[in-house]
């Protein structure tokens, strides 16, 4: 029934998103040349912890949840990846979700292996005071093989720079010293950086604007379509806005609006602090929702949940570069059908590969306890952003491969090649 | 499904072997001996921490192989964890973490300041040569340095590991700490910390836990009879054991097959045999019997000390003993259980009868501590104790309970993790 292997402690029947990584792999090991001696290391997480996290609840019961660390691969340097909180967490997806981080981190060149955590929890059925106990018992049983040169834990989804300083503060306290440098995404007052908050919507901006480049496409005057508008659909929708980009189309969870001649962003901001539903935003029609797809843009940015473009919508999507700020918003098939059609898409390991490098900056900065300024940050996260789109643009022209498939051989090229240097331990 | 025997009987088969289901079994058949304290349950539910690594090994031909390794710490509640290693083909997280809850309760039955855990790696040791399982064995002890120790987790020989294995450990364990910690494994060579009687130490457990209970059931050992299925490492011991007590031994089996002496076997006589041939068969005076047919032999002790599972359903209502020691984990499967319940046998629960191994690990640690070793004698005779101590507190639950030994045993470790659960209280 199945093509790859399947691991003892993964349900026989389901891989769910390892499936896919799998397969992702397969697809890109034929570029490997000889590299393809080590494709196994890619192929198996270098190490899995589950843990029990029990905690006291508010009522005086104990609550039993079941938390993960996968670190993938440490080939390039310590782990790095997000710990989320879900109901639906499971170890196949964080295992998926740690190898990506694998592949990100060595697409835009930084000196990470991947890893990735959480939870299975439904966070709003805690308090605060259960949430933090939670998150410093989780950390407490994690310890061992997290730290600034082992493993540095971030904020992913239902988690924030708040839950980060309660991981500083748990690590510091069991190491009997304060270890900035343990988590990333922490406030600005415990070693946290400028410039972080918008990241990845920033990448997103400089992903996008470079494939624009290369076919001879004008920011200044295009149109931009973003669906979600959380922290990263904002900013892109911000910097693309300040750049001279039209913001056409938004959709949240609320609605989708829309305006032919521009969404100032900072405006629909302001007004959602009073009001979260966007369709009650005066300056913008609403329309339909799955009318999102069929607004004729220049730029089409995902940046909500996974799975949005599909084999329903991908026929008809108007637009020339798709730049995916969501992880895994293009389905495979979907994917296929936007290549046939020749739009661009810049994909997610490389497109919100902002948020880990400003993560990256985090880190270099707590070890010297010495801190950049915002626009220092910005020009550094521009230069990484930069010369990773073009290493693998080059490589997508050179193979004739679309993006996602170059950024894998770029990326899977540089962990193996890691792995070989480093030869077999013992 | 933990079939791995090919002689394992069919029948046994349609029974559920997975271990972490039988440990689930039993705390759900002991909830209503523990309303006060179904907290502790429920923690025994979620093992504390489960790792597993990728093990990447370099094979003689120059290729490399990716073998999948695990680690269970199921509870650290009475100190550090504390369980066997086992190599095998086959291997899986239900199997570890049923063997490593095994392990918490068992160290509990028999006080010992541990907790439970269990490793392994999936592979035949068979089908690789000694270079290559030390270079599986020191990149396996590689990827877990962070989560074992003497103060945290110390791992011991199992099923397909031996102290050489254990000498590679601590040897990869202290190098990537930088000094010697022996006290990292149990099961080592003398030559490197190791404690004197522990080989024989599970055998000679048995042996000495089938003393206490002879005692209570009114058991004369000079005049009973015995047979031991296994002549490994546990079985011979438990034969020898006894032997020296004055049970004679009228039927023991090895892989090559099952032997009986109606007088029964001068087991060292026979221990040398198997020591020089490799195999019990053509001992002198042995009559070839069938292995099954051990198992239901009239004899007044029978050890199954080969596998779990050994007897089940099907064969259970022809056991003619009256006291049955389980030399290997989880030897009889709980309907089987069930059946010799109401035939009257007196079941010596795994968590006691083969204690000893665990518990001469931990004379093995002690000393390591001290760099202080203790004579043969003070092991053995300390160890009988050590049993005899843990049946008293057994009975005493049986009695006031009115249950059998396992359940008994079972009862008295989850109290005792019981109680220093509540006093550590939860962190944070």
């Amino acid at each position: 029934m199945h093509q790859h292997e399947v691991p003892s402690y993964l349900n026989q029947d389901n891989l769910g998103p390892w499936e896919i990584y799998l397969e992702q792999v397969d697809r890109v090991t034929p570029y490997l040349g000889k590299l393809a001696y080590w494709v196994e290391t890619l192929k198996r997480p270098k190490r899995i912890l589950i843990v029990d996290v029990p905690i006291q609840l508010d009522d005086g019961s104990i609550a039993h949840f079941e938390g993960y660390r996968v670190q993938h691969n440490s080939s390039r340097g310590p782990g790095k990846g997000g710990v989320r909180y879900h109901q639906d967490v499971t170890l196949s997806e964080v295992m998926a979700l740690s190898a990506w981080m694998t592949v990100k981190n060595a697409a835009v060149n930084l000196p990470y292996g991947g890893a990735k955590g959480g939870i299975r929890v439904d966070p709003r059925k805690l308090s605060r005071g259960e949430l933090e106990k939670m998150t410093r018992r989780y950390t407490s049983e994690i310890n061992f093989i997290i730290g600034p040169d082992k493993d540095i834990p971030a904020p992913d989804v239902n988690t924030n720079d708040l839950t980060m300083a309660w991981m500083m503060d748990t690590y510091s306290m069991n190491q009997g010293r304060t270890a900035t440098g343990v988590v990333t995404g922490k406030p600005i007052a415990l070693g946290g950086s400028l410039g972080r908050r918008d990241a990845t919507g920033r990448g997103v901006f400089v992903a996008g604007r470079e494939a624009a480049s290369r076919i001879g496409l004008e920011v200044v005057g295009s149109r931009v379509a973003i669906q979600g508008f959380g922290n990263v659909g904002n900013a892109s929708a911000r910097i693309f806005h300040d750049f001279g980009a039209k913001i056409v189309a938004i959709q949240d969870v609320s609605g989708t609006i829309f305006n032919g001649d521009g969404i100032n962003p900072h405006d629909l901001l302001e007004f959602m602090k009073q009001n979260p539903d966007v369709t009650a935003y005066p300056k913008a029609t609403t329309i339909a929702k799955n009318e999102f797809w069929n607004v004729e843009t220049e730029f089409l940015i995902p940046a909500a949940l996974e799975k949005q473009i599909t084999l329903e919508n991908a026929g008809h999507i108007k637009t020339r570069i798709v730049v995916e700020g969501a992880n895994g918003p293009t389905t495979p098939a979907a994917d296929d059908v936007l290549r046939e059609r020749g739009i661009i898409v810049v994909p997610d390991v490389l497109a919100n590969a902002g948020g880990v490098t400003v993560s990256y900056f985090e880190w270099v900065q707590d070890f010297s306890s010495f801190f950049w300024t915002e626009d220092e940050i910005n020009k550094r996260l521009e230069k990484i952003m930069v010369e990773a789109f073009k290493g693998i643009w080059d490589v997508a022209q050179d193979k004739n491969v679309t993006m996602r498939t170059a950024t894998f051989i770029v990326a899977c090229t540089r962990v193996l090649e890691a792995r070989a240097l480093r030869g077999l331990y013992p | 499904m933990n079939q791995h025997e090919p002689q394992a009987q069919s029948e046994s088969q349609v029974e559920d072997l997975n271990l972490w289901h039988a440990f689930i079994d039993q705390i759900e058949t002991s909830q209503q001996y523990f309303r006060a304290s179904s907290e502790t349950l429920e923690y025994l539910r979620h093992p504390k921490r489960m790792t597993t690594v990728s093990v990447p090994a370099r094979m003689d031909d120059g290729s490399v192989r990716f073998f999948t390794g695990y680690r269970v710490q199921h509870s650290i509640s009475r100190g550090p964890s504390k369980g066997g290693i086992r190599y095998r083909a086959g291997l899986n997280l239900d199997e570890v973490r049923g063997l490593a809850a095994a392990m918490t309760i068992k160290c509990a039955v028999m006080n010992l300041p541990f907790g439970g855990a269990k490793g392994g790696i999936d592979v035949d040791p068979k089908t690789l040569s000694k270079p290559e399982i030390e270079r599986m064995t020191r990149r396996y002890t590689s990827e877990l340095v962070d989560l074992i120790g003497p103060d945290k987790d110390i791992p011991a020989p199992d099923t397909g590991t031996n102290e050489q294995i254990m000498a590679w450990i601590m040897d990869t364990y202290s190098q990537n700490k930088g000094s010697t910690v022996t006290g990292v494994v149990t099961g080592k060579p003398v030559a490197m910390g190791g404690s004197i009687g522990r080989v024989e130490a599970a055998g000679r457990g048995i042996a000495y836990s089938i003393f206490g209970v002879a005692k209570r059931e009114n058991i004369n050992l000079e005049k009973a009879s015995a047979a031991i299925q296994g002549f490994g490492m546990v079985g011979r011991y438990a034969a020898l054991g006894l032997y020296e007590r004055g049970v004679r031994i009228v039927a023991v089996s090895d892989s090559s097959g099952a032997i009986y002496a109606h007088d029964g076997f001068d087991i060292p006589a026979l221990l040398e045999h198997k020591n020089q041939h490799g195999t019990i068969m053509g001992f002198n005076g042995a009559k070839r019997i069938d292995h099954e047919s051990l198992l239901t032999l009239p004899v007044d002790i029978l050890v199954p000390a080969v596998r779990e599972g050994a007897i089940h359903a099907a064969n259970a209502a022809k056991i003619e003993a009256q006291i049955i020691a389980e030399g290997a984990n989880h030897a009889i499967t709980r309907q089987a259980d069930t059946i010799l319940e109401r035939e009257g046998r007196v079941i010596i629960p795994d968590y006691l009868a083969n204690s000893g191994g665990v518990t001469v690990s931990y004379y093995e640690w002690v000393q390591d501590f001290n760099n202080l070793y203790w004579t043969e004698d003070e092991i053995r005779s300390n160890l009988e104790q050590h049993i005899q101590h843990a049946l008293d507190s057994v009975y005493s639950v049986k009695l006031e309970r009115n249950v059998n030994l396992r359940q008994a045993a079972f009862i008295l470790a989850v109290s005792r993790i019981n109680e220093s659960t509540n006093l550590r209280g939860l962190y944070p």
